[in-house]
């Protein structure tokens, strides 16, 4: 599988779901904000924190497409649907791992369930699956997931 | 003295951790408390239920008298309980984790003989999910744990008699003799876990979290009259802030009636748009700068969701309130029902708009200015205020046979778009609608010049075109809506006090409110009448009337929502912080109309 097609894929889907969990909030369907969530690690201005956070989630959409691509390399196939069905995985990974757990205790100003009266957040952390913010949430990520593998199991080859 | 096994609502204390809190009676018997988070479902609730709802009783198993105070300048509660064989000290605290690891949450009761010889009794009856869920009750070894779903609560003792289960619950007797010290430590952990501290870590775990709290304390820069009571408040309000999220509960409890028997029992365990004002106005007098900006940022990413509509309130989490239910608790002294979850959430209430708008201009003027992003938002909701100040709506007191066209709501409205054009001209809110702020702005004071003024009373009115008068009207000199010492609100306030007040108190209205019973008077109305007789130039009166309600605080200088007239008596949800806010800023009132 070529490097290419691999960052095309990552990129790509990268887009996509961003246009998705983006269009799901001006719904009113959630209040995951990604790029927000990452940037507010380097800096707590708004405007600037989503811009560093859009070019770190870009970033870390380019570097997502490689475990998909050791799977479709180790069963020697790729598709839309297996791309699709490692998304699902890869949803519940984030809503369950990354963002629920490794990010709060990462981030500097995300409040965790030990934040106690002798310290402040000023980040809500994003709970289980993220339903926090918003009933939901789960299920734009779950969409948004399931088309960026897709269109990754379309592009890598 | 209890009364059916229920103790006065004045009996009451609250520790906290800014996680949960707990409320502690002058018997040793912590009566609620809520866990993990302050919005979670109870562990001990006998308050709400007697027979069922679960405690953790400690106290000498003869006779006794008590006396009780928080440390100085703490969230730390020490009970003195003097008995005819000698005198005990009990110190209940929620533990702040350090930097070792530490239990989840940590309630820590430490008993110290002060002369003779006590025996002491404890009783620990935890009961999940209200009330409702039999937890499974086991030893690991020497230690009773009680475990429930991911939820767990052990009991872990020093020189304590051995707690065991007996029963459904853990019991022991001990006895502690001038100069010995006994150590209990409720211990709980959700989905982990649980973490057995041993007792060096449990002493310093608590003589860190008194010097954190006088830290804290210390460092506010408060500096004017009724210094005592405002720290006081707001080291309560600390704890009515969920440390995670930045949200602040109105009340840490639900369902203490506001009338004994009655059926007006509500669940204050959400965070009201309104109460944003009042606690970021009250949080910057206080120099608490984050604590500010961290409640702002949470009342951002809760009303991502909706805005530019606004609900009236909001679950800690950010999310959108549950509907209303009950549970099948007794009630506290039979006042049924007990509900979880507020219908209020569902009502239309215009206010909340000013409310949202004030609590950002003030914050701007806190020295954080509010960023292009969030402006673009508060201009929408801007926008969206001048398309529906009109309508009528059920108004702050969330009356339930409205909807109505009341003052206090429009004059809100008025507040929304009066901060949207002085945030505009600041540069830190989109300013192409402002011709269109300012005029509407301008109809809606138009209105309520014409519509909400009672030449007979010489007062505003509670609603247009009637002759009531509300206690709300004593805000409008707050939000400059009227010059505070004009004829209008000496007017308004002399009317206030004529039809509402009640000796020290006052009613909220009279008129009819959609709802069975009676209520008793709401404490923040007091405050708010001291307020509005500071700004007015009235000093001297509102001196008086300052005294007389702090002499109306509990021994321990918290208060409830609600306080029966006639008998003093505590009512409703406590602590409330509505009332601690409207305390501090009706303190701020009196000291900024002592300056020169």
């Amino acid at each position: 599988m070529t490097l290419g097609s691999q960052l095309a894929g990552g990129f790509i889907g990268t887009l996509v779901w961003t246009t998705i969990v983006n269009t799901a909030s001006a719904r009113g369907h959630t209040r995951m904000d990604v790029p927000f969530l990452l940037g507010t690690v380097f800096t707590d201005n708004r405007r600037k924190a989503r811009a560093v956070g859009y070019a770190l989630h870009f970033v870390a959409g380019l570097f997502f497409v490689f475990p998909y691509a050791m799977v479709f390399t180790v069963v020697g196939y790729s598709s839309w649907w297996l791309g699709t069905l490692l998304g699902v995985l890869h949803a519940v990974f984030v809503g369950t791992i990354l963002v629920n757990v490794l990010l709060p205790a990462v981030h500097p100003l995300m409040g965790t369930p030990e934040t106690a009266a002798n310290e402040i957040a000023l980040i809500e952390p994003p709970g289980f699956l993220m339903l926090n913010y918003g009933r939901n949430t789960f299920l734009v990520l779950l969409a948004a997931h399931m088309a960026y593998g897709a269109i990754v199991g379309w592009v890598v080859r | 003295m209890r009364t059916d096994g229920y103790a006065p609502i004045e009996d009451y204390a609250l520790i906290g951790d800014g996680r949960t809190a707990a409320l502690v009676s002058r018997d040793g018997s912590i009566d609620w408390m809520c866990l993990p988070n302050l919005d979670s479902q109870s562990v001990f609730a006998a308050i709400l239920d007697s027979d069922r709802g679960g405690r953790f009783e400690l106290h000498p198993s003869i006779p006794f008298q008590s006396s009780r105070r928080y440390l100085p300048h703490t969230n730390v509660l020490e009970t003195i309980f003097h008995t005819d064989r000698g005198s005990v000290r009990t110190v209940d605290a929620m533990t702040l984790p350090g930097r070792s690891l530490a239990p989840m949450r940590e309630l820590v009761r430490v008993v110290d003989g002060l002369s003779g010889s006590v025996p002491m009794q404890c009783r620990f009856e935890p009961r999940f999910a209200y009330g409702a869920a039999a937890p499974r009750r086991e030893m690991r070894g020497h230690i009773p744990v009680a475990s429930y779903r991911a939820e767990a609560i052990a009991l872990v003792a020093w020189e304590a008699g051995g707690p065991a289960w007996r029963g459904d619950a853990v019991e022991a007797s001990f006895e502690v003799r001038q100069g010995e010290r006994s150590h209990l430590a409720m211990i709980t952990a959700s989905g982990e876990p649980l973490v057995i501290p041993g007792k060096t870590a449990v002493d310093a775990r608590l003589s860190e979290t008194i010097a954190f709290w006088q830290a804290w304390t210390s460092a506010r820069d408060y500096d004017g009259p009724w210094m005592e009571m405002v720290l006081r408040s707001a080291l309560v309000l600390k704890l009515l802030i969920l440390a995670q999220s930045g949200a602040a509960v109105a009340a840490p409890t639900t369902s203490l009636p506001e009338e004994v028997g009655g059926q007006r029992n509500w669940d204050y365990r959400f965070c009201w748009i309104r109460d944003a004002f009042f606690m970021i106005s009250a949080l910057l007098e206080l120099g608490c700068y984050e604590e500010a900006r961290s409640l702002f940022w949470w009342f951002l990413q809760a009303t991502a969701l909706t805005a530019p509509e606004l609900h009236v309130l909001y679950r800690l989490d950010g999310g959108i309130a549950p509907r209303e239910r009950e549970v099948a608790l007794a009630g506290y002294r039979g006042s049924r029902p007990v509900r979880l979850g507020n219908a209020a959430a569902e009502q239309t209430q215009l206010d909340v708009y000013g409310d949202m708008m004030e609590a950002a201009s003030r914050y701007s003027d806190g020295h954080h200015a509010v960023d292009a992003d969030t402006g673009a938002v508060f201009a929408q909701i801007a926008d969206h205020v001048c398309d529906i100040w009109r309508l009528p709506d059920d108004g702050i007191w969330e009356v339930r046979n409205g909807p109505f066209h009341f003052t206090h709501s429009k004059v809100m409205c008025w507040v929304t778009l009066d901060r949207a054009v002085k945030l505009a001209e600041r540069g830190e809110m989109p300013s192409r609608d402002v011709p269109r702020w300012k005029e509407e702005a301008g109809a809606i004071r138009r209105f309520v010049e014409e519509q909400c003024w009672s030449a007979k009373k010489n007062s505003y009115t509670r609603t247009s075109g009637t002759e009531e008068v509300d206690a709300s009207l004593l805000m409008l000199s707050h939000v400059d809506f009227v010059d505070p010492r004009g004829p209008q609100m000496r007017g308004t306030i002399d009317a206030v006090v004529r039809e509402l007040s009640h000796g020290d108190f006052v009613y909220r209205y009279l008129a009819r409110d959609g709802l069975p019973g009676r209520e008793g008077c709401f404490l923040n109305c007091s405050f708010w009448l001291v307020a509005a007789l500071a700004r007015a130039g009235r000093l001297d009166e509102a001196n008086d009337l300052m005294a007389r309600l702090a002499a109306r605080s509990n021994d321990v200088g918290l208060y409830s929502e609600e306080v029966d007239p006639s008998s003093g008596a505590f009512l409703g949800n406590f602590p409330q912080a509505l009332v601690h806010l409207a305390l501090i800023d009706a303190a701020c009132a009196i000291r900024d109309a002592s300056r020169p």
